[in-house]
């Protein structure tokens, strides 16, 4: 007999001395039993006798009904754990065992009356309290004792704390979404409230709790994840729970009803559609599957899923091959393609990488694409005329750009959920500040790096707070301008060129140009002569340092005016531009380069030497007349350029090297603009634009002011990427151009303005 | 009531409001000395301090569950004997097994009544 074999006898002999002492409901002595069948089981693989098994089994499940009061009678356990010790002697014994159990199975089986719930066990106390839910939540108003009430007022604290906090873990796990504790911190909340609801007789707050923790369950076990809809339904049963909770505190001031009149059975049924859904199918909706395969309509399957609501019970699937959108063979296909890459497999897919391997990738195709083009351009090569060598070469050329498109897809995901966490944030907005808005997205399938998502929440979250807190204005205002009472706010997104293009809309009552020229005099950003078209006047908003903002809302105007918005998205090489009509709403313009491994550049000469300016950065160029030109006393040389005189920086000099042309006017000027500040550098030439693939300088090189990395150029050149920022500063150290203002540094910040704009006219 | 009511009770909840639920039925059973904790690792620093004659924890907790908090108690010599309370859920089944097999005094399911809690206490504390 082997060691295992001893061990289990142990085992069954321990057990047999518990069970003659074991009396009903003594739950340390099941646990001992519970495990010391579970070592029996562990020890006995090597038994080969499917009745032993079986009975191993009964006999567990027989110990956990035990255990959860489904049953006291000990008497089956204790003969189950008779037979046990006979069948295991007779097997160590190498006997055939041939007694008929059946009898026994069936007391282990029989003797437990179906039950899910835990809490059947509690017998007729918990009836006691359930009968006593049944009492209208209104009596108890009345009844309630001091300490009750006390209670009652801490869970209405605590609740609507941790309700907020569900909120935050949402957004954490955006990032993260597998994340067991993350979705373990969203369920807990609605766990106690549900657990505690239950003491307090707050029938409708338990039973909504009791919903979403299910939900949530499934997310815990990875069925579900916590994404789109299930967002939303999460964050509808919080409003839901919030607002009933309040009504618990109103009734406990006023002693009118805590239940204030919620109905929740719309929203359990949303929970109890999208559960039972996701019991059936998993990954995509089949209507969304059937969309893309182009077998029905989006505005169709709109329909149907309406009709759907009206009749819950009836599976999609039915609905639609009954009104004949789509025929049984397409909703069975789909049905089929969803399983196989829905539900848990789904997650098998995908493959989490580190993104310092895909930047290295990005980096990698960026090359090849250059050592491409050097191939092409090379001389040798283009002089053979061979048809064989040009076919190949333009195979390569499609392979090459394919994978550089791969590559950098790999880092991009929709902006969907950055724009979804606006959704919140606007309802938030709306209720605090007593007004009616809707959001309205477009382009949620737009793609953006990920790196950039992070950086673009918070002056997006920026943004749309200044369109719902001075934009939009309150229904009757709106109302009495002929307004829809609702006001809107759009977010779009969409691509044009190389770069992600973010709108977000109001229609609201526009930007007050009197108002912010009135501000901008008062803190010297212009004076009262200089004659500012209306775009110039908007943008004006995003110099440090202003804020038109009349009082200080308890959201927006906490001193941190719209210039940080704009410094955020120029970290990102990125624009952002205000476009507003009085009366009907303001624009904010996001451009943003698709992705930080590459920037869209200007190539320039000066003398032999090329470098590339960040196209982002650039105004325009031109050469100028020589009435343009001129010298200041003290300041150095400046260029009128749109009626404004703006430094005239020769970058030939801060480059170490000499320009081809010394004249200005024989010479080009590229105007380039920097945190609000312009200047004009004097070059030779442009060269064209490219999409340039930033090189890192390496760590000797990193602080070199006035460069922002390398570029290999498409003929293996090696160009150099020059930093606006870094080139101000030197402006500014050489040419005593007025050091760039930050907010808090008025003084430095006049001075520039009156500088650069002080003789205009 | 058959069992000591002199002891020193731990009530171990993240909910502030679950922790007076709980120690509201302690205290109409006889209870005078309770302790909080608002989580297993701050019950693990009570435990140390005081001697406590009885916990009655939830399961669900941040930083440590009820679960963790009862394995480390079961497995600490100094500890391992006080009787354990796990507070759960209805339809949480398996965690009521698997605090049985790690060795809980009892367990009791939300929401519960005095009636309820004495019984269970009784059957933990009382002989």
């Amino acid at each position: 007999m082997s060691k295992d074999f001893d061990k289990v006898e142990k085992h069954i002999e321990n057990m047999a001395l518990e069970i003659v002492t074991l009396e009903e409901e003594d739950i340390q002595a099941m646990g001992r039993i519970m495990n010391a069948l579970e070592a029996v089981e562990k020890g006995s693989k090597k038994i080969k006798h499917p009745q032993y098994h079986l009975l191993l089994t009964a006999a567990k499940g027989y110990v956990e009904r035990l255990i959860l009061g489904d049953t006291k009678d000990v008497s089956p356990l204790e003969e189950a754990i008779g037979y046990l010790q006979k069948v295991f002697r007779s097997i160590s014994r190498g006997e055939a065992f041939q007694e008929d159990m059946s009898p026994l199975f069936d007391r282990l089986d029989s003797s437990s009356p179906a039950t899910e719930k835990v809490n059947r066990s509690e017998g007729p106390e918990i009836k006691g309290v359930e009968s006593s839910s049944e009492k209208s939540e209104e009596e108890q108003a009345s009844e309630q004792t001091e300490e009750d009430r006390e209670i009652l007022n801490d869970f209405v604290s605590e609740s609507l704390e941790n309700l907020a906090s569900i909120e935050v873990n949402l957004i954490d796990l955006e990032d993260d979404p597998e994340n067991l504790e993350t979705i373990n911190s969203i369920f807990r909340p609605f766990h106690t409230i549900k657990g505690i609801s239950g003491f307090l007789n707050l029938g409708k707050i338990n039973s909504l709790a009791h919903g979403a923790e299910n939900l949530l369950d499934k997310a815990r076990d990875g069925e579900i994840r916590i994404e789109g809809d299930v967002v939303d339904l999460v964050l509808e049963s919080v409003d839901m729970l919030k607002q009933m909770i309040q009504g618990v505190e109103q009734g406990l001031g006023t002693g009118t009803p805590l239940d204030n009149g919620m109905n929740i059975q719309p929203l359990l049924d949303k929970i109890e559609t999208f559960q039972s859904e996701s019991d059936n199918l998993g990954g995509k909706p089949l209507g969304e599957i059937l969309v893309e395969e182009g077998v029905i309509e989006k505005e169709r399957l709109e329909e149907c899923l309406r009709t759907q609501e009206k009749t819950p019970g009836k599976k999609l699937g039915q609905i639609l091959v009954e009104e004949g959108v789509a025929g049984p063979e397409r909703v069975v296909g789909a049905l089929r393609s969803q399983r196989k890459f829905g539900g848990k497999k789904g997650f098998d897919l995908q493959v989490k990488v580190d993104t310092t391997k895909l930047d290295t990738l990005v980096d990698m195709t960026g090359e090849l694409v250059i050592a491409q083009a050097m191939l092409r351009q090379n001389e040798r090569i283009v002089s053979i005329a061979d048809q064989q060598l040009y076919k190949t070469l333009n195979q390569l050329n499609q392979i090459t750009s394919t994978l550089q498109k791969t590559a950098m897809s790999m880092r991009m995901v929709p902006i969907r959920s950055t724009f979804q966490r606006m959704i919140r944030l606007v309802r938030d907005l709306a209720k605090n500040s007593g007004k009616q808005v809707a959001l309205r997205m477009e382009g949620e399938d737009t793609e953006i790096d990920r790196n950039l998502v992070d950086e673009l929440y918070e002056p997006m979250v920026h943004m749309i707070r200044n369109a719902v807190d001075h934009g939009i204005e309150d229904p009757e205002t709106r109302k009495a301008n002929g307004k829809a009472p609702e006001g809107v706010v759009n977010l779009r997104a969409y691509h044009r060129g190389g770069n992600i293009v973010i709108e977000i809309a109001d229609d609201g009552k526009g930007l007050d140009r009197e108002k912010i020229l009135a501000k901008a005099e008062a803190s010297g950003l212009i004076t009262e002569n200089d004659a500012l078209g209306d775009f110039e006047v908007y943008n004006l908003i995003f110099r440090p340092g202003f804020s038109t903002a009349k009082e200080v809302t308890e959201i927006s105007g906490r001193g941190v005016g719209m210039d940080v918005v704009k410094k955020a998205i120029e970290k990102l090489r990125g624009r952002v531009e205000i476009s507003s009509v009085s009366g009907r709403g303001s624009k904010f313009t996001i451009s943003l380069p698709l992705t930080l491994a590459i920037i869209e550049g200007m190539v320039v000469g000066v003398g032999t030497e090329r470098y590339i300016i960040p196209a982002l950065a650039i105004l325009e160029s031109f050469r100028p007349d020589k009435s343009q030109y001129s010298t200041v006393e003290g300041k150095g040389e400046m260029v009128m350029v749109r009626r404004k005189l703006l430094p005239l920086i020769r970058l030939d000099r801060i480059v170490n090297t000499e320009g081809k042309y010394q004249k200005p006017w024989e010479a080009l000027v590229v105007a380039v603009e920097y945190e609000g500040q312009q200047m004009c550098l004097l070059l030779d030439e442009l060269l064209g634009k490219e999409e340039i693939v930033i090189k890192s300088l390496g760590k000797s090189l990193k602080h070199i002011k006035g460069l922002a990395g390398g570029a290999i150029m498409g003929d293996g050149r090696v160009g150099l990427i020059l930093d606006i920022a870094g080139l101000f500063e030197i402006a500014h150290e050489n040419y005593r151009i007025a050091p760039i203002a930050h907010p808090g540094t008025g003084e430095a910040l006049s001075d520039t303005r009156t500088e650069k704009m002080g003789s205009l006219h | 009531m058959a069992f000591d009511t002199n002891i020193k009770v731990l009530v171990v909840d993240d909910f502030a409001t679950m922790r007076r639920i709980v120690k509201g039925v302690l205290k109409q059973l006889g209870f005078t000395k309770i302790i909080e904790a608002e989580d297993g690792s701050a019950a693990l620093g009570e435990l140390k301090k005081d001697s406590i004659g009885l916990i009655v924890s939830d399961w669900n907790m941040p930083k440590m569950t009820g679960l963790d908090l009862l394995k480390a108690v079961k497995k600490d010599d100094s500890l391992k004997k006080i009787p354990f309370i796990m507070v759960t859920a209805e339809g949480q089944k398996e965690n009521v097994i698997e605090a049985v097999k790690a060795g809980v005094s009892n367990y009791v399911v939300k929401p519960f009544t005095p009636e309820t809690f004495s019984e269970k206490l009784e059957k933990v504390l009382g002989s």
